[in-house]
């Protein structure tokens, strides 16, 4: 299912798997992904479980499936076009709330990274810094700021917010003083234009909301257990891969998605910054995508501040346990 | 000519300059930066450029037949002309908010939605045109062949379908940046490649030698079509249209008519949803809507909720629309008076519609101002240019014999546009205010979603981005029937006003 010519590592672990897994006699099972974005190194892993061969062994054909401005993840989940989605835990929370039946399979960012981004000579280092400043965000973004705000004991009136297009622009041309962005994409675009970005991560100042996490329908639990066993399998020895070697996930990207317009360097340096977001020693220690009663019950609670309340089950640990187990 | 070569170099030189002084504030890439990248990109911009233009292309055939078809049927089958027009003014009012991930979840991966998409874009201001075109035949002519005892199919291959050509050409002209627009946004519901992926990448990443090559590439191709098919016109050896878009709405007809496409297009939205079944969970149902805004709990507070958001939009966009209807009668007018303008008018109009609205609208609103002017300009922006083309079609056909009075008299270029080819154009602008309605929605919404962070635009982006689709779809609906109204409003204005000017176009 790709060309790609398998590297020595690749090829032992075609034999290795080879060896492992009884010779399935049935095709291979068709089963899509929905990304959260355009092509690019922040799915490297799933790019590098497509290319290995980690999904063709254990029988399945995935279809990686690009996300967008307009592409909301929950909507093909959903209608079952996608066996699992990649959202993010305030995501999935408000779809739960409006009646779509989701489970959280997995955790890839173990930190949230969301992040306050500014220039050296007006920096924002911490949240109490946000007071007076004019922060770019989307208006959709506001329950984020106030959760902030609520963590941090700051009066959210004391920020003006304009709302902007997500761009750094706004920052550079000097309308605002502040972005809300992610720490991986808009301060890396800075970085590679030769300013020099402050960045102040929300999950360094109590905002714990789970981030590419792994989404799918209580029903395929129920149903398709194996497949998201094998599809989890494949992306937690993707991820593992990209750990080791996150410059090489972003060759691997350029090289798989050339039409992309993905520049190599820029996704070096992202594939860098998302490491610590994405393994911790918990992952280390437990596995790739892991979450705790802890680390879920925090989730809870941030969540409720941002006035999307759920419950622990909508975390779902079966897949996983089978998968590291 | 070597006057109009300096001009061209002094312009670049100029931009040149502007760019290299405002370097450190990411507004403008300079020409020089946009050659480099087009050197070093040339084989990613081919491909992304062919993936965009087929799906365009594509787009663009379904569109334009979807819409000759509409305007035949209601030729052929009169009372389904309020029919047609209710459904072909909703399908280019729908969001992309709304249709993305429907159309995705519809037809998977590949290029289904960016060829709806286009098609989409293209329905409405073909139909509008062709049905003008189809009607506007001499009495006599008819009278002619009814006379030979030929019935209503022979009045359409003999004379109907001769008379409507000039009008379709003028229809695809106006089509073929739309469809290339329709494309590029098309590719934001999830595609790997294209234009429209490219575009959004270089706005993050701040790239603006990226930003400006695909807009002048956009700008560039829309050009290229909307010339090419003009010199098809004239190939055919087409006179311009005689009396292009003057046909006014249908007299009303009453509210029972309207009611009842209303009813005919609440129908389709549901069974279309039931045939593909959609979840209910992002495809709402009318009948979901209705729960939504009066018959569930809190149904209240969501109308109060979309009621606020659409007097904030309307304050947006109905200045905006007068504004841009203005804007382009006013250079059709000065067209008229020099004409020389022409070659520097036209092509800057085609390429504000091509280059996509998310890379332009953030450029206006910084330059402009987030509060007022800046999305009041870049919905004036989104509409001058069908006012433009239409009012300068209705200019042309100002009868030669009263042209030639004026003349006779010795009368001034003011005098004559004044007296004679502004109240020609009448007819084209009441027409092209009506074409304008979706693509001032269009503008408000996109405007409101990345600068301003009010009305509906902002709305529809929030409760997408928390799966509130009870609210969008509310909000989409809402559209639609803003969009009916402003239609009937202009459509009863211009009885009144044609009345009194044109009478002969009221005639049926």
């Amino acid at each position: 299912m790709t060309l790609i010519r398998p590297s020595r590592r690749e090829a032992l672990a075609l034999g290795a798997a080879a060896l492992l897994t009884p010779r399935l006699a049935r095709a291979a099972t068709p089963v899509t992904l929905q990304l959260s974005w355009l092509h690019s190194v922040q799915f490297g892993g799933s790019y590098i479980a497509q290319s290995a061969g980690y999904w063709s062994n254990a029988g399945l054909d995935v279809s990686l499936l690009p996300g967008g401005p307009n592409a909301p993840v929950e909507p093909p989940v959903v209608a079952g076009t996608a066996l699992v989605g990649i959202s993010a835990a305030d995501y999935t929370a408000a779809a739960v709330n409006q009646g779509a039946p989701f489970r959280i399979i997995g955790v890839a960012m173990q930190k949230n990274p969301f992040a306050i981004a500014s220039l050296p000579g007006n920096p924002v280092n911490t949240p109490a810094d946000l007071v007076g400043k004019r922060l770019g965000m989307a208006l959709a973004n506001m329950p984020v700021l106030e959760a902030l705000c609520a963590l941090n004991d700051i009066d959210v009136a004391g920020i003006e917010v304009v709302p902007t297009q997500y761009d750094a622009a706004p920052l550079v041309q000097g309308q605002v003083d502040c972005l809300l962005c992610w720490a991986t994409d808009l301060p890396v675009a800075m970085t590679m234009q030769g300013l020099d970005p402050v960045t102040m991560l929300l999950a360094d100042h109590g905002y714990a909301v789970h981030s590419q996490t792994y989404i799918a329908t209580e029903a395929s639990l129920k149903d398709r257990r194996p497949e998201l066993v094998a599809l989890m399998k494949g992306e937690t020895m993707g991820w593992t891969d990209y750990e080791a070697g996150p410059e090489a996930a972003a060759d691997l990207t350029v090289q798989m998605y050339p039409d992309a317009g993905l520049d190599i360097e820029t996704q070096k340096m992202q594939a860098l910054r998302q490491v610590p977001l994405m393994f911790s020693d918990l992952t280390r220690a437990q596995g790739f995508g892991w979450f705790t009663d802890e680390t879920v019950a925090a989730n809870v609670d941030t969540l409720a501040l941002l006035g999307k309340p759920v419950s622990a089950d909508l975390w779902d640990r079966s897949i996983l346990e089978e998968v590291h187990g | 000519m070597i006057i109009r070569l300096a001009s061209v170099v002094a312009l670049l030189l100029a931009w040149q300059l502007g760019a290299q002084a405002s370097a450190g504030r990411f507004v403008i890439a300079a020409p020089s930066q946009i050659a480099l990248y087009v050197m070093e990109h040339a084989g990613l911009l081919w491909r992304a450029t062919g993936v965009t233009g087929w799906a365009a292309l594509q787009g663009f055939v379904w569109g334009n037949l979807a819409g000759v078809l509409l305007a035949l049927l209601s030729v052929l089958v009169p009372r389904s002309e309020r029919g047609s027009l209710t459904l072909a003014l909703l399908l280019a009012c729908l969001p992309l908010v709304a249709t993305g991930p429907i159309l995705r979840v519809l037809y998977g991966p590949g290029q289904g939605p960016q060829i709806t998409l286009a098609a989409l874009a293209v329905v409405y201001t073909t139909f509008l045109p062709v049905l003008v075109g189809l009607r506007a035949l001499p009495q006599g002519w008819a009278d002619l062949i009814r006379s030979y005892g030929r019935g209503p199919l022979a009045l359409l291959a003999l004379v109907r379908l001769p008379a409507a050509l000039p009008y379709l050409i003028a229809g695809l002209q106006i089509a073929a940046p739309a469809a290339f627009l329709g494309a590029m946004v098309g590719e934001f519901t999830g595609a790997e490649r294209g234009l429209g992926v490219l575009t959004v990448r270089a706005l993050r990443a701040l790239d603006l030698p990226a930003t400006w090559t695909i807009a002048a590439l956009a700008a560039a191709l829309s050009l290229a079509a909307f010339a090419g098919i003009g010199a098809l016109g004239r190939r055919l050896d087409l006179a311009p249209p005689e009396i292009l878009l003057a046909r006014p709405a249908p007299r009303s007809g009453g509210l029972g008519e309207a009611g009842a496409a209303l009813l005919v297009a609440l129908l389709l939205w549901h069974i279309a949803m039931e045939a593909f079944d959609l979840p209910r969970f992002f495809a709402k149902r009318p009948g979901d809507v209705w729960d939504y805004l009066v018959a569930a709990p809190g149904a209240e507070a969501h109308r109060a909720k979309l009621g606020a958001a659409l007097g904030q939009t309307l304050a947006v966009a109905l200045p905006g629309y007068l504004a841009g209807l203005a804007l382009g009668a006013v250079l059709a007018a000065g067209l008229v008076l020099a004409p020389g303008l022409a070659a520097l008018v036209m092509p800057l109009s085609v390429a504000l519609r091509a280059i996509p609205i998310i890379a332009t609208a953030p450029l206006i609103v910084w330059a402009l101002g987030r509060d007022v002017a800046g999305p009041v300009t870049v919905v004036a922006v989104m509409i001058f240019f069908p006012t433009l083309i239409a009012c300068l079609h209705g200019a042309a056909r100002t009868p030669r014999a009263v042209l030639d009075l004026f003349d006779s008299y010795d009368a001034g270029a003011w005098r004559k546009l004044l007296l004679a080819q502004l109240p020609a154009m009448l007819p084209a602008l009441f027409a092209s205010a009506r074409m304008a309605v979706p693509a001032a929605i269009l503008a408000v919404t996109t405007a409101e979603w990345l600068a301003t962070g009010r009305g509906i635009g902002a709305l529809m982006a929030t409760v997408a981005s928390t799966s509130d689709y009870g609210m969008l779809w509310s909000a989409v609906a809402v559209i639609g029937l803003a969009a009916l109204a402003t239609h009937a409003v202009i459509a009863a204005l211009e009885r009144a006003v044609l009345s009194r000017t044109n009478p002969e176009q009221l005639a049926r």
